[in-house]
């Protein structure tokens, strides 16, 4: 008898899982916006001076993460073709922070000569209601060029993305 | 008579001088640069060699037996920069950095100046895109002038000399984006 409760407890609580995981993800699921497509505009760097180079490759990367990530329609900054469509998301990004680190620094060190870079992403609908806010940075600590701190920031901003809003092919 | 006459013609050969050498320009052809795409060009995976010219008024990119084209008068940005990127790279430089006592290390220290040209363009949509090329030292700024020449515009003039921008030859910007 003794040794059935600590059974039956573990049961129950491997039930209480099972049931739990599946509710607490539609609850997730439920929280999320819906978008119908995704709008990029130009990465802004007004107040840091990030080179032409940077801006490009966090634009570009960014473009082609939303896209892996599960995006269908990700338009690019000024495309004729995102008006009219209903739920869109516009996403603005603005640069907070830029370090250029040094491949060689890093090549001959390790440890110094990271490069790292905090970009502002705002999502919101094209009236500029905001929907979501969030810093995402990128970085570039041991292997690799500069550039690769822009497809770390992109992947990472990507995946906020497909965190929080609901594609209507994945619904 | 004769004086308002020769004034007259003076002022047509220098109209017809003008728009000839404007003519030229615009038809002007660069010879090809070989340059490394990094990203961005439609069509053109990453990190793709090829050779980069201007063409009658395009931005002509060629790999193997595929090419893309950009119209100059539909850049709206052109960037040149400087950079610098591994001597010895790619798999040989990982590879070395097994090297006992940090000889891999000691072959890092050994890089090439290059220069990078940057590109901002929309397509027939209004979508902007955005193309960066690396190339050897003190070839973007022909391909810029080409460009310009062409129909393309600048934003930055003073990006067109690398060396004003970085005065200092280890400042990080002129580490290498691959």
């Amino acid at each position: 008898m003794k040794r059935l409760l600590p059974v039956g407890i573990s049961l129950c609580m491997v039930a209480l899982l099972f049931v739990a995981c599946p509710l607490l993800a539609r609850k997730s699921q439920s929280t999320r916006i819906k978008a119908g497509a995704i709008q990029v505009e130009m990465i802004q760097s007004d107040e840091i001076k990030l080179p032409a180079e940077f801006q490009i490759a966090l634009y570009e990367n960014l473009i082609r993460q939303l896209g892996q990530q599960g995006f269908q329609h990700v338009y690019r900054d000024g495309d004729r073709n995102a008006s009219g469509i209903t739920d869109l998301v516009v996403l603005h990004s603005t640069v907070r922070g830029f370090k250029a680190g040094s491949e060689r620094a890093r090549q001959v060190t390790t440890v110094s000569g990271a490069t790292s870079i905090t970009v502002h992403c705002q999502f919101s609908r094209p009236d500029g209601t905001s929907l979501l806010e969030r810093d995402v940075n990128g970085k570039v600590r041991f292997f690799g060029g500069n550039l690769k701190a822009t497809y770390d920031f992109a992947k990472k901003a990507a995946r906020a993305a497909h965190e929080n809003f609901s594609l209507p092919d994945h619904e | 008579m004769t004086l308002k006459l020769a004034t007259l013609f003076s002022r047509l050969v220098l109209v017809l001088a003008g728009s000839l050498v404007s003519m030229a320009n615009a038809q002007q052809i660069s010879r090809p640069t070989s340059v490394v795409q990094l990203t961005g060009l439609a069509g053109v995976k990453d990190n793709a060699k090829g050779t980069l010219s201007v063409e009658s008024g395009n931005l002509h990119f060629v790999r193997g037996k595929t090419s893309s084209d950009v119209s100059a008068s539909s850049i709206e940005d052109v960037v040149t920069g400087a950079d610098s990127q591994e001597t010895v790279g790619k798999t040989v430089g990982m590879l070395s950095m097994a090297a006992p006592y940090g000889g891999g290390r000691f072959l890092s220290l050994f890089r090439t100046k290059i220069d990078t040209l940057t590109i901002r363009y929309r397509d027939v949509d209004r979508g902007l895109h955005g193309a960066i090329f690396t190339m050897s030292a003190g070839t973007a700024d022909e391909i810029k002038k080409g460009l310009l020449a062409n129909g393309a515009h600048a934003t930055a003039v003073e990006d067109s000399n690398p060396a004003a921008l970085t005065p200092s030859s280890s400042s990080p910007n002129k580490e290498p984006k691959q």
